[in-house]
This record gives structure tokens, C-alpha cells and sequence, in this order.
């Protein structure tokens, strides 16, 4: 091989950029021609002197200092107090600023939920379109039989509070069964001279009392009752056993009250 | 190598895209970035061949480095990544914007005719010869600022940058092959400028 076509190798081999076939037949090449063995060691030489004079050379101070000056490369940190706070950046990150929301927001929207309000209201809202008769009621024959009717609608788990109101002029004449906020509801209506009485009873707690209501203890019975009232219409709810009853009726609160108070008792038994 | 991966982008075509990142790796890219300075400023340097365009160029590759740092791929070749912004920066300011300025061959060859390279490949300096040290930086910086920049940077990226063909070729946009023929080329013609300050020694 001519020295002309193996010179640009050498330039390669002295950076270390030959292999292969090609390494072989320069290697062969400068072991037979001094000459190119002398442009390898030149190339060799030039290369370290190079590099020699690379390393000497550093940016200069004032240079350094433009760059760390530089808004475009270290743009001033933004801190939102005193000292920058690791959760912060939660922020600024979209999806998991929605996702800490709702996870903050559930429990809340859970607890605001119209829970015991709603039930305890809708015995008051039960009762006035029942005596506007915008509720469907199932007419009975005697209180048994109304009695009956209900029970078989929940499938025999519990039984309408029933109450003897006749000293009040009042009778069971219907009953129906609602569900409220879930929960099966079953519904007495009494009617007579007195005006009209519903009396809901329902599996619950006293928390199902809404948080406005007024609480009273009779301390002879054991029993907290609790009365509140939408416009006129009057409730009072107490429970017994795992069951609430709520009396609703248009009557004066203390009457509906004492009416409670004196009925009231375990009658599923 | 890679070379593709290595620089970070895929071919010429694009960047590569990355998901945003917060700022406090920004600012681990600009303190990685700035391990490259003195790199940055020698290439720089070298071809713009005055101090203060070289520090302006390597001001603005700064800028422009952490401006798209989003585009960096983590891992790869963060010097050749610098290294491209501040050569393509250098040909838009110097060249507006044209790329590789042809070598007029009877240019490159009238050099090469008054060139003494086929004599000094003859020649053995012997053992006497030394590298002078003394003002070395300046010469050598005088000498690569004689020679074409087509030749000139290859040099610069690769004996100064320890780049390799590969990676050189990423940077200046041009084939392996054009690097290699003007890596030899270039040195011929600097070795003729510093032959007082490169020796060789035969090996016994």
C-alpha cells in the first residue's frame, strides 16, 4: 500500500479511531515504512501538545461570574415564606392538587351529607302530604289490620309504634310505608276531632335527631326526646330499643311532647 | 457509541421530548452544566479566536442550554449537548447561519504546496527534540487560529474536547469521513506552523 492512501489512517489511528481490517494494514504499514512511522509519532505529538495547552486554558473568572449572574441560567428562586416548603410543590402539579381536593373533600362532603336532617324532616314533609292526601295511604279496617300490612312490608323485622290516642280523639285509620334516606320508614296515620297525627318508626339511632333539635330527658322514662318543627308542623322523635319514633303532628309542641312522653314504650314486642 | 442517544436528540430532526421538570432540577441541570465551563470557553475560544466573543458565546449557550434543559435526555452526553448549542449559536452569529463553509480545495492545497509536510515526515527531530512549554498555550492557539475553520474545528473538538469522530460529526452536522480527511488535513498544515514545538522520537 502507498504511504499517499495509508496517511489519512494514521491521523485515525493516532486518535485511536481505527479498527478492524483497516488497523490491521496501517499497523503493517508503519512497521515496514519509517516514514509514515514518523507521521504517526508527529500526530501522536501534536495531539498531546494540544491537549497540554487545552488544560491551561480556563474560562475566565469574570466569565463564571456573568453565568452565575445570569437570570436566563440561575433566575432567582421564588420563595412563597420564609423558608421554602416541601409540600408546596404539590401545588403546582395539577393532578395532584385534584387529588389531595378530593381527598380533603370526601370526608367532608361524607359528613355534610343531609343525613339525619333529611330523615327527620321527611317524617314533617311525610306528614303534611299525607294530610294534604298527596300520599298514597293504605286504609284499614281496625289497627291490627293496619298494623299487620306494615309489618309484612318490612318482612316481619320490626313493628309499628302504636299508640292508644283515643283519650286525644284519635284513631289509626291508615298506614303506609316510605323509605327515607335509604331506610324503610312505616307510617301510622291517626286521624280524628283532634286533627291528625303520623307516627314513623324506623330502625336508627339518636343521631338520626336533627342537630337543631331541642333535646329533653326524662329522667323518669330514661328516654332523651327530641322536638323541632318546620313551620307549623311540630315532631318530636325518641327511640326505643334500635327504633325510632317520630311523631308529627300539627298539635302545640308541649302537647305533642307530653303525648310522647306519656306513650312512650316498647310496643313491638 | 450510540450517537444519537449520546447527544440527547434523535437524529436532526427533533428533540427529543421530555415531561417538565421542577425547578430544583433545573438548577441540578445548571450546576452540571456549568462543570463544562472551562470546555465550553476553550471550544469557544478556538473558534471564535477573541476573548470576548468567546465569552459571549458561551454566555448565551448557557442561556440557551437551560432554556431547553427540558430537552436534555438525563444520561446521555451533557458536554456534546453543550457543545452543539455553542456550535450551531457560533455558525448563526458568524456564518449567518451557513454551515461548513466549503474549502476551496485549490485554497486548501495552495496551503498544503507551501506547507513543509512532506519533508517534515522525513525528518526525525531526534532525541533533542522537546515540546516547549513555555508560551505554549499562546502558540498553539496563534497557530489553530491560521488554519481554516473547517479545519480548525475538528481539531478543536477533538484534541481539545477529547470528542470522538462520531461525536464530532454530531456537532459540526457532517459525515465521519469529513471529519477524519480534515482532522489529517488540519494537522498537517498546524504541524508546519509548530514544528519548533513538536518533537517526536523514534522509538529505539
Amino acid at each position: 500500500m502507498l504511504c499517499k492512501e495509508v496517511e489519512e489512517l494514521v491521523t485515525a489511528l493516532s486518535d485511536n479511531e481505527l479498527a478492524g481490517p483497516e488497523r490491521i494494514v496501517v499497523e503493517r504499514h508503519l512497521a515496514d515504512c519509517p516514514d509514515c512511522r514518523s507521521l504517526y509519532q508527529q500526530q501522536v505529538a501534536l495531539k498531546q501538545v494540544i491537549r497540554r495547552a487545552a488544560a491551561e486554558m480556563k474560562a475566565p473568572l469574570e466569565l463564571r461570574e456573568k453565568i452565575l449572574n445570569d437570570r436566563r441560567v440561575f433566575p432567582p428562586r421564588v420563595v412563597t415564606g420564609p423558608e421554602p416548603r416541601p409540600w408546596a410543590s404539590v401545588f403546582t402539579r395539577p393532578a395532584l392538587a385534584l387529588a389531595l381536593l378530593v381527598l380533603v373533600l370526601l370526608p367532608v362532603i361524607y359528613l355534610m351529607r343531609p343525613q339525619s336532617p333529611s330523615l327527620a324532616l321527611a317524617a314533617i314533609e311525610t306528614h303534611d302530604k299525607i294530610t294534604r292526601g298527596e300520599v298514597t295511604v293504605i286504609r284499614g279496617d281496625s289497627p291490627e289490620a293496619i298494623k299487620e300490612i306494615l309489618v309484612r312490608s318490612v318482612a316481619g323485622e320490626f313493628a309499628p309504634m302504636g299508640y292508644d290516642l283515643s283519650m286525644m280523639n284519635l284513631k289509626p285509620v291508615a298506614g303506609t310505608v316510605q323509605t327515607f334516606d335509604g331506610r324503610r320508614v312505616l307510617v301510622a296515620l291517626y286521624q280524628g276531632d283532634g286533627g291528625s297525627l303520623t307516627c314513623y318508626t324506623l330502625v336508627g339511632t339518636e343521631r338520626d335527631a336533627p342537630p337543631r333539635a331541642q333535646a329533653f330527658f326524662d329522667a323518669d322514662k330514661n328516654m332523651t326526646f327530641y322536638s323541632y318543627s318546620v313551620g307549623r308542623t311540630n315532631a318530636v322523635l325518641h327511640r326505643e330499643g334500635g327504633l325510632i319514633c317520630i311523631l308529627v303532628s300539627a298539635m302545640p309542641m308541649p302537647d305533642l311532647l307530653a303525648l310522647a312522653r306519656s306513650k312512650a314504650a316498647p310496643s313491638h314486642s | 457509541m450510540d450517537t444519537e442517544s449520546s447527544l440527547g436528540y434523535n437524529g436532526r430532526v427533533g428533540w427529543r421530548s421530555k415531561s417538565p421538570k421542577g425547578e430544583e432540577e433545573r438548577q441540578r441541570f445548571a450546576r452540571d452544566a456549568m462543570t463544562h465551563l472551562d470546555h465550553l470557553y476553550r471550544i469557544a475560544y478556538n473558534l471564535a479566536k477573541a476573548p470576548d466573543d468567546a465569552q459571549d458565546l458561551v454566555q448565551e449557550t448557557y442561556a440557551r442550554a437551560l432554556g431547553a434543559y427540558e430537552q436534555f435526555a438525563p444520561g446521555t452526553h451533557l458536554k456534546a449537548w453543550l457543545t452543539r448549542i455553542l456550535y450551531n449559536f457560533f455558525v448563526d452569529r458568524h456564518h449567518q447561519g451557513k454551515r461548513w463553509v466549503s474549502v476551496e480545495d485549490s485554497t486548501a492545497q495552495k496551503n498544503e504546496e507551501s506547507d513543509p509536510w512532506e519533508k517534515m515526515a522525513t525528518e526525525n527531530p531526534g532525541p533533542d527534540s522537546h515540546v516547549l512549554r513555555q508560551e505554549l498555550s499562546v502558540q498553539i492557539t496563534g497557530a489553530l487560529g491560521r488554519l481554516p475553520e473547517e479545519f480548525r474545528a475538528p481539531i478543536v473538538l477533538v484534541d481539545m474536547g477529547d470528542f470522538s469522530y462520531v461525536e464530532a460529526a454530531e456537532v459540526l452536522s457532517c459525515p465521519v469521513g469529513t471529519v477524519r480527511s480534515r482532522l489529517f488535513r488540519g494537522r498537517r498544515l498546524l504541524h508546519g506552523y509548530l514544528k519548533e514545538y513538536v518533537g517526536t522520537k523514534e522509538p529505539a
